[in-house]
């Protein structure tokens, strides 16, 4: 049942996606399935030969919970815990207060629990579940890392909500070399990606956090690294518009939507899983070649302001002459 | 510095097969002078170079400024004009567009109004049959109306499309040949190509094989078969490309290995000079099959090696070439002087030459300026690593100032031998953020597909 913190602020709920969207995906789901129904054995087994997906290594400490570390018990929207969200959970107190919950700013709390998300925490397929899971793996979907930091700000007194998108990858990923896997990955994801950020609330203005993608991926595929209070959109995701919706909690069709896929194409899942992981010691290299994150991000900040694939784009489409060319039918 | 009495011998030979596409002096525009004026493009003194140079890139970029919306609305934003141009350095200017430029997005009737946007100049009208026309009927629509359109692919699957009036063309290909005669005699009397033949494809690495025929006897090209952009974007995005080759292409592997067998054969029997283009690591295949039949050939100075495409093997591993000109010392017989490499791509007029002496790819400098960009893509000093970039005066018919998705590291001169003009080092690799692209993987993914139902 919908609840009144899925109603997103535009009035409608996130089982509004746009029509002419949800068909499209359907439909080329469907086209593919009969023009090779093989392929949805691809889908749910992996290949005798296929590299499996082996979870790394969490790259950090969770702090021991203590009885006396401060955590909000608001329970105002945008505080309270929500579904597969509960700023309450031992591990997350005990996360928010070792990153300096109560004795930085709102602005500088928000910060660092935006930077040890996006650095720390690895990019894995996986269904739905709470915060704490995600904190002792390391490892979750774009919804996972979102409500892991608003948790870690809401436990910290921060009101934080989540911001849904539909996205399609850019360019720059688009062109990257790939293998098979990589190739298969990416055409998954193509036809348009949910897609989760997180917005806090500070000195009464929400505040962008796009903490799903490492600095890694960004790196692997030349884009620049989105940083706390700037929007993916148009930056390192393209948005199909009309998908951006606002909501306290998560929707409890996405769980289903995660879980289902988990079950109906396991082995996709765990291939993108691979590639996730592969890419990461990948970009690693372009940032170390660079001289680290800042100067890898300066660098190709720079060069999209030299130019960009739009621009150039939009320039020759409108030097075109289409009375040189005629079509004879 | 004089061309030596050699050099100019090799021209005078070059010009009796070529001559004809040079054009008459009194039409010389400063490109033309940069290119037909110096009888050693690489013996040039550096001084007089650089004074063809600005004049015949300066040239090149108030053409394209004039006669290219694209690129004139592109300097605009930027506030460069050809005003600006009056020293070498102020070359460094020149707004750069980045290589993905050239990266065909449209298909059908949109790829054909797009070519319409990139070219610089005049267009005749092109006549395109069918109403949704395939990647390939548009190319060759726009080739028949007198255009040399070719492209490249990689493995994000999208081509990319370099479209060349005849005179860009022309001047391209007489520089290609004349770089390559005066470092090496380039004149052998007949040529085996393990690359594709050019009248049956327009991929870039089977098209400019298309002079060899006006300088050589007898032609004979292992890839004598359709090579449509459909089955260019399947060798590199296809499912089959990572495992390993399917029988039927490896049967057809062995075939035309057996007719480059039989056609050294032939030649190793007489005084006649040959010379054999190939990618590096097809023709390390050939030459593992010369040694597995225990073949081995003697033919020493009267045959020359011409490679170029990249030296990744499938496993993504670097191919030395140093190991690869001794396995051509060992089963051909062929010293490794003789053994020559070239350095280009689709977007490029005439690219390095590797000297017989130190095997350093060597740039021209009269009608081409190269850069390399540090990583804020602005150009760094000789000797840094970095992004290769490059001012080619050649392109009449798009902008040839771009930057590619190359990593190299070039030297103010040749460490080896003693020519005056930069040289790029040994080691050419691409960034790490681009695709993999390049004509000798290219070619190699294309010999290892099921080309069942090609037209021959």
């Amino acid at each position: 049942m919908t609840q009144v913190s899925e109603i997103t602020d535009q009035g409608h709920t996130s089982r509004e996606l746009p029509k002419q969207l949800r068909l499209g995906m359907g439909l080329t789901f469907a086209k593919m399935m009969l023009k090779n129904p093989g392929a949805l054995r691809r889908f749910m087994v992996m290949g005798p030969d296929e590299e499996r997906y082996v979870r790394p290594p969490r790259e950090y400490e969770i702090p021991p919970f203590r009885e006396r570390m401060r955590c909000c018990t608001s329970n105002e929207p945008y505080l309270r815990p929500t579904r597969w969200c509960n700023p309450r959970e031992p591990e997350v107190i005990a996360m928010a207060n070792e990153l300096g919950a109560y004795e930085l700013s709102d602005y500088e709390f928000a910060e660092a629990a935006y930077w040890f998300v996006k650095t720390k925490l690895v990019l894995e397929m996986l269904p739905l579940d709470s915060v704490s899971a995600t904190l002792e793996r390391g490892t979750g979907t774009c919804y996972h890392l979102t409500s892991l930091w608003i948790a870690l700000c809401r436990a910290a007194g921060i009101k934080a909500r989540y911001k849904t998108l539909i996205v399609t990858l850019p360019n720059e990923i688009l062109n990257f070399e790939t293998d098979e896997r990589e190739a298969m990955t990416i055409d998954m994801f193509s036809r348009g990606v949910p897609e989760g950020e997180g917005e806090v609330c500070i000195d009464g203005k929400w505040v962008v956090g796009h903490v799903a993608m490492r600095a890694e991926i960004y790196a692997r595929a030349g884009l620049p690294i989105t940083k706390f209070g700037e929007d993916s959109i148009g930056l390192t995701l393209e948005l199909i518009p009309g998908t951006i919706k606002r909501f306290e909690s998560l929707p409890w069709r996405l769980g289903i939507t995660t879980k289902a896929l988990m079950l109906l194409a396991p082995a996709a899942m765990e291939r993108a899983n691979v590639v996730f992981a592969a890419e990461i010691p990948r970009g690693r290299n372009a940032i170390e070649e660079a001289g680290g994150i800042e100067a890898y991000d300066q660098n190709i900040r720079r060069q999209r302001e030299l130019f960009s694939e739009e621009e150039i784009e939009r320039k020759i489409k409108e030097a075109e002459r289409p009375q040189f060319v005629e079509f004879k039918e | 510095m004089e061309a030596s009495a050699e050099i100019e011998k090799r021209l005078i030979q070059l010009n009796e097969k070529l001559g004809r596409f040079i054009p008459p002096r009194n039409r010389w525009t400063p490109v033309d002078e940069a290119v037909y004026e110096p009888t050693d493009l690489y013996r040039v003194p550096i001084d007089e170079a650089l004074e063809m140079q600005l004049k015949a890139i300066k040239y090149a970029f108030t053409r394209q400024h004039t006669y290219n919306r694209f690129y004139r609305a592109y300097c605009e934003t930027r506030g460069v004009s050809p005003d600006d141009l009056k020293t070498n350095d102020d070359l460094e200017k020149i707004p750069l567009i980045p290589d993905v430029t050239f990266k065909a997005r449209p298909s059908g009737k949109d790829f054909a109004y797009w070519i319409t946007g990139i070219f610089t100049g005049d267009l005749p009208k092109i006549v395109i049959e069918g109403a949704n026309p395939t990647f390939d009927d548009v190319i060759n629509a726009f080739n028949a109306a007198g255009l040399v359109v070719t492209y490249s692919s990689g493995t994000s699957g999208r081509h990319s499309v370099i479209p060349r009036d005849m005179k860009t063309w022309r001047t391209f290909m007489y520089a290609a040949q004349k770089l390559r005669s005066c470092l090496f005699d380039n004149l052998a009397d007949h040529y085996l190509s393990l690359s594709p033949k050019p009248t049956k494809t327009n991929l870039y690495y089977g098209k400019v094989g298309i002079f060899e025929a006006q300088m050589h006897k007898d032609q004979h090209y292992a890839m004598d078969f359709e090579i449509s952009a459909d089955l260019a974007q399947r060798a590199m995005t296809g499912k089959d490309r990572d495992g390993t080759a399917p029988k039927s292409a490896v049967e057809q592997l062995r075939k035309v290995f057996e007719k480059g067998i039989n056609w050294l054969e032939r030649y190793e029997k007489t005084t006649d000079t040959i010379f054999l283009r190939a990618p590096p690591v097809p023709f390390l295949a050939f030459m593992d099959t010369l040694e597995r039949e225990g073949i081995r050939f003697e033919f020493d100075g009267r045959a020359t090696v011409s490679t170029g495409g990249g030296w990744k093997t499938r496993e993504n591993e670097r191919l030395s070439s140093e190991d690869f000109r001794k396995r051509v010392q060992e089963m051909l017989g062929i010293p490794e002087t003789r053994c020559i490499d070239q350095y280009g791509m689709v977007e490029m007029n005439a690219g390095g030459v590797t000297c017989p002496e130190g095997h350093y790819y060597h740039l021209p400098y009269t009608f081409f300026k190269p850069l390399v960009l540090d990583k804020s893509l602005t150009p760094t000093g000789y000797d840094e690593w970095g992004r290769f970039a490059f001012l080619d005066a050649i392109a009449g018919s798009y902008p040839g100032f771009i930057i590619s998705g190359d990593e190299v590291r070039m030297l103010e001169h040749c460490p080896i031998c003693d020519l005056p003009g930069p040289v790029l080092d040994k080691v050419i690799q691409r960034a790490s953020s681009e695709e993999v692209r390049g004509c000798a993987e290219e070619v190699r993914r294309i010999l290892e597909l099921d080309l069942k139902g090609v037209k021959k």
